[in-house]
C-alpha cells in the first residue's frame, strides 16, 4: 500500500506582486492521509489550486498516475479522480442537497433528469458515510457543517482516487469532526491518497500518517507524524526565528481606564451574549478558530450589522464611560471607532482611488472649505501619513490597487488616523501580507498602543495573538469561551478553550 | 502612441477625450463631403447644439448615477412627464409661465427622489426601479393631460415667448453658455466637493464606503436626484426648441443620453465618471442624429445605429476593465 | 434544523390565485359588463403575448438578469411577418416560422451579449430593445389577415370561431395551449439540465462554474429559450392586433416582467416557477382589463403596472431581509 498516487515538483507559480510557490514538492501515496501544513498565506490553497487546475502553474511537474499530467480546470482534475472539498463551499443554495452533489452530471431518462435516481444514489453515498441528511432539503437550509458533509459525499461521488480536504473542520463542530475522522479513515482503507490541510496540531497528530511543511510559498520539508512531536513540526512551520518572543507580561498600565466596555453584546447566531472591555492603550487580542463568531461580534460593534440587543459604552471627552446607540458605521466613527477589515480589498479601501482620497475617505469634512475639497490639505495630510507609516508608494496619487497588501494595510491605518480614532479594531490585521511587512505593521500597532491608541486585535495566527496581545479573549461557536491574561497564556490554553463550549 | 500617452498635454487634457474631439470633427467633415449642400454648416450645427441642449443634461445627470454603479433608463419619458405636465398646467390651468418652468423641474426632481429613495433605501434593483417608474411617468403624463399633447408658447407670444431665450437670444446661443456652465458646475460638483467625492467612492466599492462611517445610503440617493433635476431642465431647453411634447414618448432618448454618457469614458462598472466626456459624447450622439437625417435616414435607423454604439462603447469598458484586472 | 412544514399558505403562487379570484369578483361584482363572455374572451385574447412573453422573460430573470427587448422585440418580429405576408405573398405559416426563428436570433444576440462579451444584462437588452425597434418602424403598418381572409386559420390557433358574423360561437381554444405550455416549461425548469443550470447560474454562478457547467453556453441558451417565446408571443399578438403598428411595443416587456415579479420570482435570482409567472401575468391581465370598468381610465393602467411590479419587488425583498434575520 505504498504506491505513490500523486507527485508536484519544483512547482512553481507568481501572482502580480507575490511569488506564491517557489519550488515547491509534495508526494501522496495511495492509503495515506498527508497533512500539509503552514500558516496562512504559506501557499497551501494555492499548492491545491494549482493541482486541481484552478490555476495554472508556471513551471515544474505534476505525475498522476505514473503519467505526467496538467488540468485546466476542475472539470478535467474531477474526470481523472482529483477533487478538492473547498475551504469556502461552492454550494448552489436554492438547488437541493441531491441536485448539488450531482450538478453537472445528473443522470437523465430520456429528456428528463432522473431525481428518483439522484435522490436514491445520495441516500446510498450518505449511509455508507453515515450520515443523516435529507437529499431532497434545498441547500442554503442546512447548517455549514452539513453544508461541508454533503460536499465530501460529492467529492466521493467522483469516484476519487486523491482527496483534498482544505480546513474541512474549521467550521465543524466536536462530533461533525469525529464523524469526519471515521469518513476519511475508511477512505484510507479504500486506497484513496487523502490531502489534509489544517492548523489544527491535535487533528493532524491523530489523523494523519506524514506531514508535508511549507512556509512563505516554500517547501519545507516532509516527516512521518508518527515519528515527530508537535514541537518538531512547529518549528518547522515557523523556522527562522523571524517573530519576537511571546509578550510575557501586559505592557498597559495598572491605572489605565476602560474606554470600551461591551455588555451582552447579542447578534445572530454567531455572537451570543458577549461581554468584555477594553483599556486604554491595551491591544486586546481576539483569538478563536474560524466561524467562531469573532468577525461578527466586530462587525456588530461597529454598526456594520444589525444587533439584537447589548449595551455598549465609549469613554467620552469627559473621561467617563457613556452608554452609545451604535446603529450604523456612521455612528461607530462618531465615537471614535475605527474597523480594519480582513478583506481589505472588499471591505477596507477604495482600490481603484488614489491614497489621497482613501486616506481622507472617513474625513471628509475636516478636508472641505466652503463647499469645496481643500486639496493641498489632503495631500499634505496623506503625504504626512505616508512618510510617518512608511508606505511604500510612488505618490500620493498612486492608486491602492497597485499597492502591496502591507502598504494597502498602511493606507487604511492612515484614514482612521486621519480620523483620529481612539479604537482601532484590526481585524485579521496581517493577512495576506508577506514577512517583513507583518513586522512592520506589528511594530505600529505596539507604537499606536503606546501613544494611548486602542486595540482589538481579531487574529487566527497563534504566533500573532501570543506576541502581540496584552489580555486574550477567546470565542468559540459564538460565545466567550475565555479571558486571559497574556502572562497566563499558552498555546494549549488558549487552543483547549477555542475548541470547547462553555456549557 | 506610448510616446503620445505620456506627453504632459496629452495626460492633462486625456488621450480618450481628445480622441473623441477628433471622431467629432471626422464626423462632421464626413458627413459635410459626403452630403455637400444638404448638410449646411450654419443649420447643421444650430440643430446639433438645439439636440445637445436637452440631451446634454439628460446624459450628466445619467452621469451621476452611472458613477453610483447604478442606472437610470427613465429619464427619457420623465422629461417628457415634466414638460407635459408643466406644460399643461400653463396652458390649460392658466399658470404663469416662470412658475410652470419650477414646475417643470419640481417634477423632475421628484422622480428623482423617487427613484433614489427606492434604489438606495430599499435596495430595489435599479434596472426595475428604472422599468417601473418609467411607465409611472408616461401614465402620469397621460393621465394628466388626458392623452393631449402639450404645446408650449412660441417665441412670438407676447406674453410668455420670452422663455425661449433660455436657447438663444437675438441669435446669441444662451442655451450653449447655460449647458456649458451647468457642465462645468457639474464636474466642480463631482470632482471637487464632499458629496461628489463620496458618489465616485461608493460607486468603486460601496461597502469599503460605509463602512468608513459615510452614510452611503443618502449620497447615493443624491445622485438619483441630480438625475432626476437634470431631467426637468432638460425638459425646459426640449420644449424651448421643438415646443410640442406628447405624452407616451420619450424612451429613445434614454438610449441617446447613456450612449453619450458611456462613449464620454464613464465606466457602467461605476466609480469613474468624465463630465467633459459626457459633453464630448453628446455632441457626437446629437451630431450623428442630424447626420442620420441629412441622408435621409429615419428614426428607426437612428435607433439602431445608437444601440449598435452603446453596445459597443459599454463592450470596449468591460473588456478594458477584465484586461486591467 | 428543524424542517418547517411548507403550508400551501406560505406559497406565493397560492396566494397570488387567490388574489386574482378576489380580483374577478371585485370586477364582478362592480360591474355588470365586466361579467359578460366577451369581456372574459378579449381579456384572455390580450394575455397570450404577454403570458409567452412572461414565460420566457422568466429564465433570464431567475438568473438574476432581465431581457427588455421582448415588447419591442415581439413587435418588430410581427411587422416583420406581417410584411412578408402583405408584400411578398409569403404564406402565414412561413411567416410565423419566421417570428419565432427571429426571436431565438435576437435572443442568441442578446445571450451572447451577456453571456459570452458580459455585457449587464439591462443595458445590452436596452440596446436591442432598441435596435428592434428601429428594424420594426423600417416597416409599414402592416395587418396580419384577417380571420376572413386567405391565411386566416392562424386566428383558430387562438380563438376557434365557429359560425359568422355576430352570433358566432367562438371558444379561447388559446388557454388550453397556454396551460399545456405552462406545464411543459415547468417540467423544463425543474426536471432538465437546462433548468437547472438556469437556477444554478441564478444561484452561484461562481459554484456553478467550478462544478464542470459549460456555464457560457448554458447563459446563451436562457436568452435563446427567452427569443423563442417572444417569437411565439409575436404571433400571437398578431392574431389580436388588427393592425401591428411600427414604433410601438415599448412598454409591453413591463406586463411581462411585472407578471413575472408578481408571481413570485426573487429579484437577485435563483428562483422563479412558470406556475407562478401564470398566475402572475393574470393579475395584470385582470388589473389592465377590469379597471377601466369600474371607471378608471386606460392610461392609469401604465403607473398601476409600474406600481404592482415595485410592490413585487418590494415583497421579495423584504421577505428576504427576513428570512437573514
Amino acid at each position: 500500500m505504498s504506491e505513490v498516487i500523486l507527485t508536484m515538483k519544483d512547482i512553481d507559480k507568481s501572482f502580480p506582486g507575490v511569488h506564491a510557490l517557489d519550488h515547491v514538492n509534495f508526494e501522496v501515496k495511495r492509503g495515506e492521509v498527508h497533512a500539509l501544513m503552514g500558516e496562512n498565506g504559506a501557499g497551501k490553497s494555492t499548492l491545491m489550486k494549482v493541482l486541481t487546475g484552478i490555476y495554472q502553474k508556471d513551471s515544474g511537474s505534476i505525475t498522476y498516475k505514473g503519467k505526467e499530467v496538467e488540468f485546466h480546470n476542475t472539470r478535467e482534475a474531477q474526470d481523472a479522480g482529483v477533487v478538492i472539498v473547498h475551504q469556502e463551499l461552492n454550494m448552489v443554495g436554492d438547488l437541493t442537497v441531491a441536485q448539488n452533489i450531482f450538478i453537472g452530471r445528473e443522470p437523465k431518462k430520456g429528456f428528463r433528469i432522473d431525481d428518483k435516481k439522484m435522490i436514491e444514489d445520495s441516500k446510498k453515498l450518505f449511509r455508507e458515510l453515515n450520515i443523516d441528511i435529507d437529499p431532497k432539503e434545498k441547500m442554503h437550509n442546512l447548517t455549514v457543517g452539513k453544508q461541508q458533509m454533503c460536499e465530501i459525499a460529492k467529492a466521493i461521488s467522483h469516484k476519487a482516487e486523491v482527496i483534498i480536504f482544505d480546513e474541512p473542520s474549521a467550521a465543524l463542530t466536536e462530533k461533525e469532526i469525529a464523524d469526519l475522522f471515521v469518513i476519511i479513515r475508511d477512505l484510507r482503507e479504500k486506497g484513496l491518497g487523502i490531502v489534509y490541510i489544517s492548523h489544527r496540531m491535535d487533528e493532524i497528530k491523530v489523523i494523519t500518517d506524514r506531514v508535508t511543511v511549507m512556509r512563505d510559498g516554500g517547501y519545507v520539508g516532509t516527516l512521518v507524524t508518527a515519528e515527530s512531536s508537535k514541537e518538531d513540526i512547529i518549528n518547522m512551520m515557523v523556522g527562522r526565528v523571524i517573530y519576537e518572543d511571546p509578550k510575557q507580561h501586559s505592557m498597559v498600565a495598572p491605572d489605565a481606564p476602560v474606554v470600551l466596555k461591551v455588555e451582552h453584546l447579542n447578534a445572530g447566531k454567531m455572537v451570543q451574549d458577549v461581554s468584555f472591555e477594553l483599556r486604554r492603550g491595551e491591544i486586546l487580542g481576539f483569538s478563536g478558530l474560524m466561524g467562531a463568531g469573532r468577525t461578527e461580534t466586530a462587525r456588530a460593534l461597529f454598526g456594520a450589522d444589525p444587533k439584537q440587543s447589548g449595551k455598549i459604552s465609549v469613554m467620552g471627552k469627559d473621561g467617563q464611560l457613556h452608554e452609545v446607540t451604535i446603529n450604523s458605521p456612521q455612528d461607530a466613527v462618531k465615537y471614535g471607532i475605527g474597523y480594519l477589515s480582513e478583506d481589505r480589498r472588499r471591505y477596507g479601501c477604495v482600490v481603484q482611488k488614489s491614497c489621497i482620497e482613501n486616506t481622507t475617505l472617513a474625513t471628509m469634512e475636516e478636508f472641505t472649505s466652503g463647499l469645496l475639497i481643500n486639496s493641498a490639505k489632503e495631500k499634505e495630510v496623506t503625504e504626512r501619513y505616508i512618510k510617518e507609516l512608511a508606505t511604500k508608494t510612488p505618490t500620493a496619487d498612486q492608486l491602492v490597487v497597485n499597492l502591496s497588501g502591507g502598504n494597502q494595510q498602511k493606507v487604511v491605518i492612515a484614514k482612521w488616523l486621519t480620523r483620529n480614532s481612539d479604537i482601532l479594531i484590526f481585524d485579521e490585521p496581517t493577512r495576506g501580507i508577506d514577512v517583513g511587512a507583518k513586522n512592520e505593521i506589528y511594530k505600529l500597532m505596539n507604537k499606536l498602543a503606546a501613544e494611548g491608541k486602542s486595540i482589538i486585535m481579531i487574529s487566527s495566527e497563534m504566533t500573532e495573538v501570543l506576541r502581540m496581545s496584552d489580555r486574550i479573549i477567546i470565542m468559540c461557536e459564538g460565545k466567550v469561551t475565555g479571558n486571559i491574561d497574556i502572562s497566563e497564556a499558552t498555546q494549549e490554553n488558549i487552543m483547549n478553550k477555542a475548541t470547547r463550549n462553555i456549557d | 502612441m506610448e510616446k503620445l500617452k505620456h506627453n504632459p498635454i496629452v495626460k492633462k487634457l486625456g488621450l480618450n477625450r481628445i480622441l473623441l474631439v477628433g471622431i467629432l470633427i471626422l464626423m462632421f467633415v464626413v458627413f459635410r463631403a459626403a452630403l455637400g449642400s444638404k448638410f449646411p454648416i450654419a443649420d447643421s450645427i444650430k440643430s446639433t447644439l438645439n439636440y445637445v441642449y436637452f440631451l446634454g443634461f439628460l446624459s450628466l445627470g445619467v452621469t451621476f448615477v452611472i458613477a453610483t454603479g447604478g442606472i437610470d433608463f427613465s429619464i427619457g419619458p420623465v422629461m417628457f412627464c415634466c414638460a407635459l405636465i408643466s406644460g399643461y398646467c400653463m396652458t390649460s390651468y392658466g399658470v404663469p409661465c416662470i412658475l410652470s418652468m419650477v414646475i417643470c423641474i419640481l417634477v423632475g426632481t421628484c422622480f428623482g427622489i423617487f427613484n433614489g429613495w427606492l434604489v438606495s433605501y430599499m435596495s430595489v434593483p435599479a434596472f426595475i426601479v428604472s422599468m417601473a417608474s418609467m411607465n409611472i411617468a408616461k401614465g402620469l403624463a397621460s393621465v394628466f393631460t388626458k392623452t393631449q399633447s402639450v404645446s408650449w408658447p412660441l417665441g412670438n407670444d407676447p406674453e410668455n415667448g420670452w422663455f425661449r431665450n433660455i436657447v438663444s437670444y437675438n441669435g446669441f446661443p444662451v442655451g450653449l453658455v447655460i449647458f456649458l456652465g451647468v457642465a462645468v458646475l457639474c464636474g466642480i460638483v463631482l470632482y471637487r466637493t464632499k458629496p461628489g467625492r463620496y458618489i465616485l467612492c461608493l460607486g468603486s466599492n460601496s461597502e469599503a464606503v460605509r463602512l468608513s462611517g459615510v452614510n452611503t445610503k443618502k449620497w447615493r440617493m443624491l445622485a438619483y436626484i441630480i438625475c432626476g433635476l437634470m431631467a426637468g431642465i432638460a425638459a425646459l431647453f426640449f420644449v424651448a426648441t421643438y415646443t410640442t411634447v406628447q405624452p407616451g414618448y420619450g424612451d429613445q432618448y434614454n438610449n441617446e443620453a447613456i450612449a453619450g454618457c458611456v462613449m464620454g469614458g464613464t465606466s457602467m462598472a461605476g466609480g469613474l465618471a468624465s463630465i467633459g466626456g459626457t459633453v464630448i459624447g453628446v455632441c457626437i450622439i446629437s451630431l450623428l442624429q442630424q447626420g442620420i437625417m441629412a441622408f435621409g435616414l429615419g428614426k428607426g435607423q437612428q435607433m439602431i445605429i445608437t444601440g449598435i454604439i452603446v453596445i459597443v462603447a459599454v463592450y470596449a469598458d468591460v473588456s478594458a476593465r477584465r484586461r486591467k484586472n | 434544523m428543524t424542517k418547517k412544514k411548507k403550508s400551501i399558505l406560505s406559497d406565493q403562487r397560492f396566494i397570488v390565485l387567490l388574489v386574482v379570484i378576489a380580483l374577478t369578483a371585485v370586477f364582478s361584482v362592480m360591474s355588470k359588463e365586466f361579467r359578460q363572455y366577451n369581456t372574459l374572451l378579449s381579456l384572455l385574447d390580450f394575455s397570450y403575448y404577454d403570458l409567452l412573453m412572461a414565460i420566457g422573460v422568466t429564465f433570464p430573470l431567475i438568473t438574476a438578469g432581465v431581457d427588455l427587448s421582448i415588447g419591442t422585440g415581439m413587435v418588430c418580429y410581427a411587422l416583420i411577418g406581417g410584411t412578408l405576408i402583405r408584400s411578398y405573398g409569403c404564406p402565414v405559416i412561413v411567416a410565423m416560422l419566421v417570428c419565432v426563428l427571429l426571436g431565438v436570433l435576437f435572443g442568441a444576440i442578446n445571450g451572447s451579449l451577456i453571456g459570452i462579451m458580459n455585457l449587464p444584462p439591462f443595458l445590452a437588452t436596452l440596446c436591442t430593445c432598441m435596435i428592434t425597434r428601429g428594424i420594426g418602424s423600417l416597416c409599414s403598418a402592416t395587418p396580419w389577415p384577417g380571420l376572413t381572409q386567405e391565411g386566416g386559420w392562424f386566428h383558430s390557433i387562438y380563438k376557434l370561431t365557429i359560425g359568422t358574423g355576430r352570433s358566432a360561437d367562438r371558444y379561447p381554444i388559446g388557454f388550453l395551449w397556454m396551460v399545456l405550455m405552462v406545464l411543459l416549461m415547468e417540467f423544463v425548469l425543474n426536471h432538465t439540465k437546462f433548468g437547472r443550470y438556469t437556477i444554478a447560474i441564478g444561484s452561484n454562478k461562481e459554484a456553478a462554474a467550478l462544478s464542470g457547467i459549460n456555464v457560457k453556453f448554458y447563459h446563451v441558451m436562457v436568452y435563446v429559450v427567452c427569443g423563442l417565446f417572444v417569437g411565439l408571443a409575436a404571433t400571437a399578438y398578431a392574431a389580436v392586433t388588427p393592425t401591428v403598428q411600427p414604433g410601438t411595443g415599448a412598454g409591453l416587456e413591463m406586463d411581462a416582467i411585472g407578471g413575472v415579479f408578481v408571481g413570485g420570482v426573487a429579484a437577485s435570482g435563483g428562483y422563479g416557477s412558470i406556475l407562478g409567472t401564470f398566475v402572475g401575468i393574470y393579475v395584470i391581465m385582470l388589473l389592465k382589463t377590469g379597471l377601466p370598468y369600474i371607471g378608471l381610465q386606460a392610461n392609469w393602467q401604465q403607473i398601476i403596472t409600474g406600481i404592482v411590479l415595485i410592490v413585487a419587488v418590494l415583497i421579495d425583498i423584504l421577505k428576504e431581509k427576513k428570512g437573514m434575520q
